[in-house]
């Protein structure tokens, strides 16, 4: 018993409003699994990309101002193309692009670790303690229950993406010094916080409606592993497995004489074409201007392949890629290749999935959709029987 | 009960509640005034679809009702701002301590985080979990949750206090403190607690007034002290000496006498008095230690209700 036992006494303060009851959830979560160690290496770690985007936007405001400072650097961008860094501006959309771009693919792998540290507990762990009713007899609604638990996630995940994106922004507004960079950039901007946004409203649904499904937080991080693991390998071994098929439709079905019919005209030939060593010595120089018109076929048939929707990352990345742009800057940067097979080469290379970005679109939002089912469906309120 | 110039706590006009086959209240008409009332009545009453039904969790098929004056059906979230609701079950927020368990309660009814823990220390030395507020609550025993969970529930210092079964698995000593607390905050603290519960003593301990339920309707409301009543000629008797030889000179008499322990219950012809038992225990020259009217228990009172049903 304390010394200055003052008994009860009353309390005269004023209660908040309903609307943002939810943050008192998403506060409480986040001091919760700030509390991981673990959790805390991770996001320490998943914030180095967020150096890099800072630092390669920075150094390209200082390179469109021709300073001496980034002398140092232009000897390690020798891997772009010469054009690019002789005339930094016209290119600075694409750059700008392709840097965030690049960052969000990156951070796309942390946040599927991060919700994989914390999304499975946050209901399973309140199915199995029985905490609904402390929650529910309170002044909270099943959605502000629902959006606390989801700021949960989102908080982490914005920490990942969307604050690093505005930090970005501004270090490279910042080292421009030029207002017309804010105009030119400002859709990427815009588009990388939908980008996060999207990242958060959909894999954090998907996650609450799996950590809904059990009272075992493994079990819900085994099925995230799952569907994060397993859907990218089905869809890569359908992806190789139409390669193959593709392959062999010009490769191997045909005769060398057929090749050679094929393309009478012959162009010169490519060092390390690898996939025409199998090849009669022959049909060689016809075979490779096949493996050409191979690639030109697989560029074209990406933009009709639904293989890549089988994986939910690929989904993410390819709304990502049409919000941010990645593939028309590949386009504008591909132009400055000397021929079509080389243009050709380095967007098959390099450029993401090209099919329809509404596929994607269609495949998240019928998953939003059922994980908001699985979450009503799972967590009912308590006008029930015992 | 009913006059309309009685305060009212919570009222329930016609409610119907159904899950199905299972009506779980029928035809529920009430007024509770403020104070502290006890909930009564066997499993499957309907006593947990009543307190559920005065929070709007649950929309009743038919009827309505009100909780300070608020329609149950469109402000429930206000109701709920000015109750505290401790449940039956035993649940917690989870990987908590004690003290960040009802700092959080209060948040999530919307205090401000710095008031929250600040009252969560106030409350907690209350309930007498001082000690223990930076354990964890899963470590807590079964009447550590429960006073934990009452904790949480007073935290934001409401207007009612529902209790439903808050001695549950708790020791006698653990019940003690649970009823003390419940008492303390019913009689000295003002606030209103409804109390549910399977242990009449428990009720009788706390509550001043009860309302007992079976099958979703309403069967016995009122006062404690005015349901057990005094029985007209009936009364409690003991004697100092051996008692079986006055039981059978009274039953002579008329008498109707049922031995309970050390305890005689007569009931007097019509037309005598107490006065009659005076003059035979002086004329067989017994001493007696113990006389007074004979009045139900609670538990009569509650068997009788449930019986009618």
């Amino acid at each position: 018993m304390p010394i200055m036992e003052q008994g009860y006494q009353h309390w005269s303060g004023r209660l908040s409003g309903h609307s943002w009851r939810w943050l008192a959830i998403t506060r409480h979560g986040v001091r919760i699994q700030l509390r991981n160690r673990f959790l805390r290496y991770v996001l320490f770690a998943a914030w180095t990309p967020a150096l890099l985007l800072v630092g390669m936007l920075s150094i390209w405001g200082l390179l469109e101002r021709k300073s001496n400072l980034v002398a140092t650097f232009v000897e390690f961008m020798r891997f772009m193309n010469p054009n690019v860094i002789a005339d930094p501006r016209y290119y600075r959309v694409e750059i700008w692009r392709l840097s965030y771009g690049y960052f969000m693919h990156v951070e796309l792998f942390f946040s599927m670790i991060l919700i994989l540290l914390v999304g499975p507990g946050l209901i399973s762990q309140d199915l199995r303690v029985n905490a609904l009713p402390l929650y529910f007899s309170r002044p909270l609604r099943r959605v502000d229950y629902f959006l606390g638990k989801l700021g949960v996630i989102s908080f982490f995940l914005g920490m990942v993406t969307i604050l690093p994106t505005l930090i970005a922004y501004l270090f490279g507004l910042l080292f421009s010094l030029n207002l017309h960079v804010a105009v030119q950039t400002f859709g990427i901007l815009v588009g990388t916080l939908l980008y996060g946004l999207i990242i958060c409203l959909s894999a954090g649904t998907l996650m609450l409606a799996l950590s809904a499904l059990s009272r075992n937080s493994r079990y819900v991080a085994l099925f995230w592993l799952g569907l994060w693991f397993v859907s990218s390998v089905i869809s890569s071994v359908l992806a190789g497995v139409h390669h193959e098929e593709i392959r062999h439709a010009y490769f191997y079905n045909r005769p060398p004489a057929q090749i050679g019919a094929a393309n009478p005209q012959g162009v010169a030939t490519e060092p390390g074409d690898r996939m025409t060593s199998g090849l009669p010595q022959d049909g060689m120089a016809n075979a490779r201007q096949y493996w050409r018109n191979f690639q030109l076929q697989r560029l074209r048939d990406s933009q009709t392949d639904w293989r890549p929707m089988v994986s939910y990352t690929a989904n993410l990345l390819r709304i990502g890629a049409h919000l941010l742009g990645t593939n028309q800057a590949w386009e504008k940067l591909a132009k400055l290749e000397p021929d079509t097979w080389r243009r050709e080469r380095l967007l098959t290379r390099y450029a993401g999935p090209r099919y329809p970005w509404y596929w994607s679109a269609a495949v998240l939002a019928g998953l939003f959709g059922l994980s908001l089912c699985v979450l009503k469906w799972s967590i009912r309120s308590l006008d029930r029987l015992k | 009960m009913s006059g309309p110039d009685v305060p009212v706590l919570f009222e329930l006009a016609g409610v119907t509640k159904t899950y199905g086959s299972v009506t779980a209240l029928d035809n529920l008409s009430i007024r509770v005034p403020p104070g502290a009332t006890g909930l009564l009545g066997p499993n499957g009453s309907g006593k947990t679809t009543m307190i559920r039904t005065l929070l709007g969790l649950i929309r009743p098929d038919k009827g309505g009702g009100t909780v300070f004056g608020m329609d149950i059906l469109r402000r429930q979230l206000d109701i709920r701002r000015q109750i505290g609701f401790s449940p039956e079950d035993e649940c917690l927020f989870p990987g908590v301590q004690g003290i960040e368990f009802v700092a959080y309660a209060g948040e999530l009814v919307g205090m401000p985080s710095t008031d929250a823990m600040q009252r969560a220390h106030e409350v907690l030395d209350y309930a007498g979990l001082g000690e223990v507020r930076y354990r964890k609550v899963e470590s807590y025993s079964s009447g550590m949750k429960q006073r934990l969970k009452l904790a949480a529930a007073i935290v934001h210092d409401p207007k009612l206090l529902i209790l439903d079964e808050p001695t549950n698995g708790m020791d006698p000593a653990g019940r003690e403190d649970m009823l003390r607390l419940a008492c303390d905050l019913a009689n000295n603290k003002g606030m209103s607690v409804l109390f549910s519960s399977h242990l009449l003593p428990d009720v009788e301990a706390v509550c001043g007034h009860i309302v007992v339920l079976a099958g979703g309707r309403l069967l016995v409301q009122g006062g404690i002290r005015e349901l057990k009543q005094a029985h007209a000629g009936s009364f409690e008797l003991r004697l100092k000496s051996e008692d079986e030889d006055f039981a059978r000179r009274i039953s002579g008499l008329g008498c109707d006498v049922q031995i309970r322990g050390d305890m005689l219950l007569v009931k007097i012809p019509p037309g005598q008095t107490a006065a009659l038992l005076w003059r035979q225990a002086a004329e067989a020259n017994y001493q007696i230690r113990h006389l007074r009217p004979q009045r139900s228990t609670l538990e009569e009172v509650f068997l009788k209700a449930v019986e009618q049903t």
